[in-house]
């Protein structure tokens, strides 16, 4: 009976190793992978990644923390998930109440996969629509009316003249528009098609125009975490699309970019931006999320490698031909913070020390045992690039470890110079601005 | 010779059921080497995705088979007495340990999830059968365990 009592104890001692093995690498401090040249740990694959998911607890009156010298109110509240915001030229603040397509279940884990996410979201059901907020010049906001009502998952908003453009998850669509104009109800015109269903993993399209107005561009986010849908589900996606604005023709901008949000021109160089959320489950520390100029016809490593040549074991087949062409993005903002909108300040109204940077709202980490991002914080520029550390400048979305009111996505500059965050857990468009000014 | 066979205690209308039910993990555990290697080999993701799937259906499986096998083992003295059981039992235990852990690293995303980990312990679970089902194939018929006394004299 000894191999019978050996068995057993190598079961038992299995089991053991198991447990443990849960837990993975002690997360380090997110201070170490800011800016240009963040520090790499290994690789950890979990055998179960942690998962540490803050309950929703409603704001109930209480409002995020703000910077000193700056204030904060309720733009507009009782929204059915906002999250991303556009200011129209005579002032008119837009808000996209908007969520992903249902996911498909294409293997075990994504019951569970999309059992978490129902826990990390607001169980308020998107409006699937674009809201109007007309401002008063007190910066006091009227009640929002529905500007564009039943749309498929819109994210991206640009006006280009007299052409409104709305990314839905799975086409560029432009609608007329006049200055002033409250409600729009033609139907609008398909520009081009974007990588939507059946799957559509990272669903939001972010969109911005270039200054002469010629050219669309469009973050297409990948697929999947890291390919586990197929290569054939990433056909264009994990890039950045130029679409020409009078044909809807459009090119790889640039690729390798994961999951790009916050499309943006930094205002003095003219150089296009963008915040990307990095690949999960390589441990709490891999791989840091970043903001980075997008390069034409660069290739920033998504799937194949991160940050340059760090190639990641989980694709196959591997292409040591395109890894080699690799760049590093421009400045690392910790990992698993969900970058998820960024606007470069350009409002007067602000404080000096936040102008001529950049905002960058954290959606907030799910796989990381210590939480990381739930923030908006402002990265001051120098010349067209990040000079300086991170500052947070919107926090208090977090109540201590394990309860949040809400989580920052996308931002935007309004007319009067306030920054405006959409909360789509709080269901809550902030606004902030210098202490004491309207 | 009345009642000398050992008896099947978890059984419907006289059938056992830990037989009938046994053949469910074995073929998925079986599937998961099965679909393991063409995936190892094409790296085409459909073959990971149906690995997880026939892990999942085993492991379930698993939860009835072996609370059948269990009540059986305890439920006659006679069965506790034959060594093939205790092979049978304790193998098939390390065999869903195993798979537990297969099911885990099968939830990785993409190549990972397989190579190298997932095949060598779907490999594993698929040697540690064929001993087990060795075992319990001598129990039965060697030995008459859950097979009535009239049919077999």
């Amino acid at each position: 009976m000894n191999a019978l009592r050996l068995g057993l104890c190598a079961a038992a001692s299995l089991s053991l190793a198991a447990l443990t093995a849960c837990g993975g690498p002690k997360p380090i401090d997110p201070h170490r992978q800011i800016g240009p040249n963040p520090y790499l740990p290994d690789i950890h694959q979990y055998l179960m990644p942690p998962m540490h998911v803050p309950k929703i607890t409603p704001w109930g009156g209480a409002t995020p923390t703000v910077a000193p010298g700056l204030q904060i109110q309720a733009l507009a509240s009782g929204l059915k998930n906002p999250r991303s915001v556009y200011v129209l030229p005579n002032g008119d603040v837009l808000v996209a109440e908007t969520g992903g397509p249902k996911a498909p279940i294409n293997r075990p884990k994504e019951f569970i996969m999309n059992l978490i996410e129902k826990q990390a979201h607001s169980s308020t059901k998107p409006g699937n629509r674009i809201l109007l907020i007309r401002m008063g010049p007190d910066g006091h906001a009227g009640a929002p009316t529905v500007f564009i009502d039943h749309l498929h998952s819109p994210f991206g908003m640009v006006l280009v003249g007299n052409d409104f453009y709305v990314a839905d998850t799975d086409a560029v669509r432009r609608f007329p528009y006049q200055t002033g104009q409250t409600s729009i109800t033609d139907p609008g015109v398909k520009l081009t098609d974007l990588p939507g269903g059946p799957i559509d993993h990272h669903w939001t399209k972010s969109l911005t125009a270039s200054s002469d107005g010629t050219k669309l561009y469009a973050g297409v986010g990948s697929n999947s975490n890291i390919t586990e849908n197929g290569m054939p589900a990433e056909y264009e996606r994990a890039s950045v699309w130029e679409i020409d604005r009078t044909t809807g023709a459009h090119r790889l901008y640039a690729t390798g970019l994961r999951n790009p949000n916050g499309l943006q021109f930094e205002p003095t160089t003219h150089v296009l931006w963008a915040v990307v959320n990095e690949r999960d489950e390589l441990g709490p520390d891999l791989v840091p999320d970043y903001m980075t100029s997008v390069k034409d016809g660069a290739f920033y490593g998504w799937p194949y490698s991160y940050y340059g040549q760090h190639i990641d074991p989980r694709v196959m087949p591997q292409r040591p031909d395109l890894v080699a062409k690799a760049i590093p993005p421009d400045y690392a903002l910790s990992s698993h913070v969900a970058p998820l909108g960024m606007v470069f300040s350009t409002g007067a109204n602000l404080p000096a020390a936040y102008r001529g940077g950049a905002f960058v709202g954290e959606h907030g980490s799910w796989d990381r045992s210590a939480l990381n991002g739930y923030k908006v914080v402002y990265i001051p520029f120098t010349d067209g690039q990040p000079s300086g550390t991170p500052q947070d400048v919107v926090t208090g979305f977090l109540v201590g470890d394990n309860k949040v009111h809400g989580r920052p996505v996308g931002l935007a500059m309004d007319g009067g110079g306030g920054l405006l965050i959409a909360d789509d857990v709080g269901n809550t468009v902030w606004r902030v601005t210098a202490a004491g000014k309207p | 010779m009345p009642n000398d066979t050992p008896r099947s205690t978890a059984r419907i209308g006289g059938h056992p059921i830990h037989p009938m039910l046994v053949p469910i993990p074995i073929a998925c555990f079986v599937g998961t080497l099965v679909t393991d290697l063409v995936y190892w080999k094409t790296a085409a993701i459909m073959w990971a995705d149906m690995s997880a799937w026939l892990l999942t259906v085993g492991l379930v499986a698993s939860i009835f088979v072996g609370l059948a096998g269990l009540i059986d083992f305890l439920g006659d003295r006679r069965v506790r007495a034959l060594r093939p059981a205790w092979i049978h039992g304790l193998g098939n235990a390390l065999v869903v340990v195993l798979s537990i852990f297969n099911a885990f690293v099968h939830s990785r995303d993409a190549y990972t999830s397989v190579v190298p980990t997932g095949l060598i312990l779907s490999t594993i679970v698929v040697l540690i059968l064929l001993v087990t089902g060795w075992n319990g194939w001598a129990m039965v018929y060697r030995h008459g365990v859950g097979v009535r006394a009239e049919d077999r004299s």
